[in-house]
């Protein structure tokens, strides 16, 4: 074996040992992923038998349930039994709950953040810098401490049990930290750049819509995914705001599904995968910005 | 029309960074904002933009007055030492930003920009994005922005300094052929006295916030106004020689050393070195090297040879002063070789130590 042979042959086996490992972790990540997708693919009678990864009979059973709302089981009233909550029925609701929340509150973050970080960065002003320090600072406090004192706050308001009081609740969260994210970002745009467009002839408004927003594209599709991706797994505020079953957003509204003794685990693992495609389609439509987006506002930071 | 900057002061914070700078010129100049970092150049640039406004004074075009207006409304054009290309448009929409800020038709915005591209050679840029060209292809898509609008006054904002050394020999021509071809009125920032030298119609050489000397290359070459532009231009830099007065007809420094400087004739100083304290300066292009013994030379020893090309720099010790001199590459001189040194009196120049002007009277202004 020539020395060139033998150090390839070494880096193969480094290699092979590294994609090896990786492979391993990947799997024990999507495990449960997959498991829950076979589930949800499965019918009722396959699951009370041994489980196996690849259902025997697959079926789209579960998912017809959950989109429909039929109730699948219990239509004809042959078992006498009638659920009180009758959770499939309302998947649908909630899933339009958990988006109009989610978006809601990200725009809402998005357009915030984005104003006052091109404020902090572009004006100056006394107590500017306390802007992105005491939203840092916000941010740090763990949600389970601010959901009282805004479940007290949305009582006053009237807000509780209304959408409006998870979508400002989650505002409250994620502003922080966007804030913090573009205020970053935005410091590493240089202001060359407005000041070309303004000597150009544009004004200060069309400078900020035409030139600084498209600069800062990446960064505020990287706060938009961590904005969306707070609110939309949230269940804490969710469970303490709302009562109504139809103003539940998914995450607590699938929670139903654990009814007494009866767990149906088709239509939960059907919800859960249903919940999470949106997320990672969404994440794999835009990870090359949000990549760019973290990594920008950490270097230049 | 030409412009007048008349009295303009501008401090940051505690620091002034322009003193009352009053600066005249015609249409079609080119002119040279050149000194040291932190001399107020680049803000008087950015004062003439309107990105900065002046605590005090005003800035004329003509008889109209726009120290007031906004960037966009003075409609000049400026270049950027970053080039501020705008990174998510394409080369074609980077030209054509300020006309379409402007309402131009899209034919008219076609037709100018493709003229544009192609004085500068860039049309088959067009369709790039900044990040894919090369700094030099970035220069020149800066260039055209600030063209295509055609504007009455261009702002160049040390826009070579980025740009390695052999393509900025060769953007200084582009530059200057671009100017000859618009006959725009332009004003260029740089702190590299080469450029200066090389580019403008006049320069001013700032200085603390003030302009030290505004002339054309020539005079400030030949006859700088005082110690800090004689020191600044020129390369290697001029050679000078402190506590210099006249003693019995001759120019003697004083020292541990008196040390009686080669000039063959006092006659060109006449009055101008009647009293005080002076200091001598001189070029070391303009020291003759002789390395046979010579009466009328001042007697010294080669400390070090730096060979530049086709000159090579000696550096002479001479009575404990070490003085510079340039000779032909072809002389062959050592270290610690003896070495005699004459000066042109012609090209000698004197300073007042206190004030620090030039005391003799300008080749100008004398004749």
């Amino acid at each position: 074996m020539t020395p060139q042979a033998r150090a390839r042959a070494r880096r193969w086996v480094g290699h092979g040992a590294a994609y090896v490992g990786l492979i391993a972790i990947t799997l024990l990540i999507c495990f449960p992923l997959m498991w829950a997708l076979s589930t949800s693919l499965k019918p009722k009678a396959e699951l009370s038998t041994a489980p196996t990864l690849v259902p025997h009979a697959p079926t789209l059973e579960n998912y017809r349930h959950l989109i429909t709302g039929k109730s699948q089981y219990f239509a004809d009233g042959s078992t006498g039994y009638q659920p009180t909550t009758a959770p499939p029925q309302y998947f649908m609701q909630w899933f339009g709950n958990s988006v109009l929340v989610s978006v809601g509150s990200t725009l809402i973050s998005i357009i915030i953040s984005t104003l006052a970080a091109y404020s902090v960065t572009r004006f100056r002003y006394r107590w500017r810098m306390a802007v992105p320090y005491f939203s840092l600072l916000g941010y740090m406090v763990p949600s389970i401490i601010l959901v009282f004192p805004l479940f007290m706050v949305m009582t006053r308001l009237g807000l509780t049990d209304s959408l409006w009081s998870l979508t400002l609740g989650y505002v409250s969260t994620t502003l922080p930290f966007c804030m913090w994210l573009l205020w970053a970002f935005f410091r590493g745009i240089p202001i060359e750049l407005e000041e070309a467009a303004l000597i150009d002839g544009a004004s200060r408004l069309r400078v900020f819509w035409e030139i600084v927003l498209p600069s800062a594209l990446p960064g505020i599709i990287a706060a938009a995914i961590f904005s969306l991706i707070v609110s939309w797994n949230d269940y804490l505020f969710a469970r303490v705001f709302m009562n109504s079953v139809d103003h539940y957003p998914l995450t607590v509204g699938v929670m139903l599904f654990f009814e007494g003794v009866h767990v149906d685990w088709g239509l939960m693992m059907a919800s859960a995968v249903l919940m999470t495609v949106p997320m990672a389609v969404l994440f794999m439509m835009l990870q090359r910005h949000l990549v760019a987006g973290f990594g920008a506002g950490a270097v230049k930071g | 029309m030409g412009i007048r900057v008349e009295n303009i002061s501008k401090r940051f914070g505690k620091v002034e960074v322009l003193r009352s700078v009053s600066l005249e010129f015609t249409e079609r100049e080119f002119i040279t904002l050149v000194g040291p970092s932190g001399c107020g150049k680049t803000t008087l640039l950015r004062i003439l933009s309107g990105l900065e406004l002046p605590d005090t004074g005003e800035i004329w075009h003509g008889d109209r007055p726009i120290g007031h207006l906004s960037p966009g409304a003075r409609d000049i054009a400026m270049v950027f030492q970053s080039y501020a290309l705008y990174p998510h448009m394409d080369v074609f929409h980077n030209i054509a930003y300020g006309l379409r800020v402007r309402g131009t038709p899209p034919e008219e915005i076609r037709r100018r920009v493709d003229e544009a591209a192609r004085v500068l050679e860039i049309t088959a840029l067009l369709s790039r994005k900044p990040k894919e060209l090369s700094g030099g292809q970035r220069q020149r898509v800066a260039l055209g922005r600030a063209m295509v609008r055609k504007p009455w006054l261009f702002l160049l904002d040390e826009p070579l300094s980025n740009l390695d050394a052999k393509l900025r020999v060769t953007m200084r021509s582009e530059l200057k052929r671009v100017h000859r071809a618009l006959e725009t009125t332009t004003v260029y920032v740089t702190h590299d006295q080469l450029e200066a030298m090389t580019m403008s119609d006049r320069i001013a050489v700032m200085d603390g916030g003030r302009v030290q000397q505004f002339a054309t290359p020539e005079e400030i070459y030949g006859h700088p106004a005082n110690l800090f532009v004689a020191g600044f231009v020129g390369s290697p830099p001029m050679n000078f020689i402190d506590g210099v007065t006249l003693v019995d007809g001759r120019l003697v420094a004083a020292g541990a050393q008196p040390l009686v400087l080669p000039v063959s004739t006092l006659e060109r100083f006449g009055a101008a070195i009647g009293a005080g304290a002076l200091v001598a300066g001189i070029r070391p292009q303009h020291i003759a090297l002789h390395l046979a013994a010579n009466a009328e030379g001042l007697a010294g020893e080669v400390q070090m040879v730096q060979l530049l090309g086709s000159e090579k720099l000696v550096e002479v010790d001479a009575g404990g002063r070490v003085l510079s001199v340039v000779v032909d590459a072809a002389v062959t001189v050592r270290s610690g070789q003896p070495a005699w040194l004459t000066f042109d009196a012609a090209r000698l120049h004197l300073f007042n130590a206190a004030t620090q002007a030039n005391v003799l009277p300008s080749p100008g202004v004398h004749s």
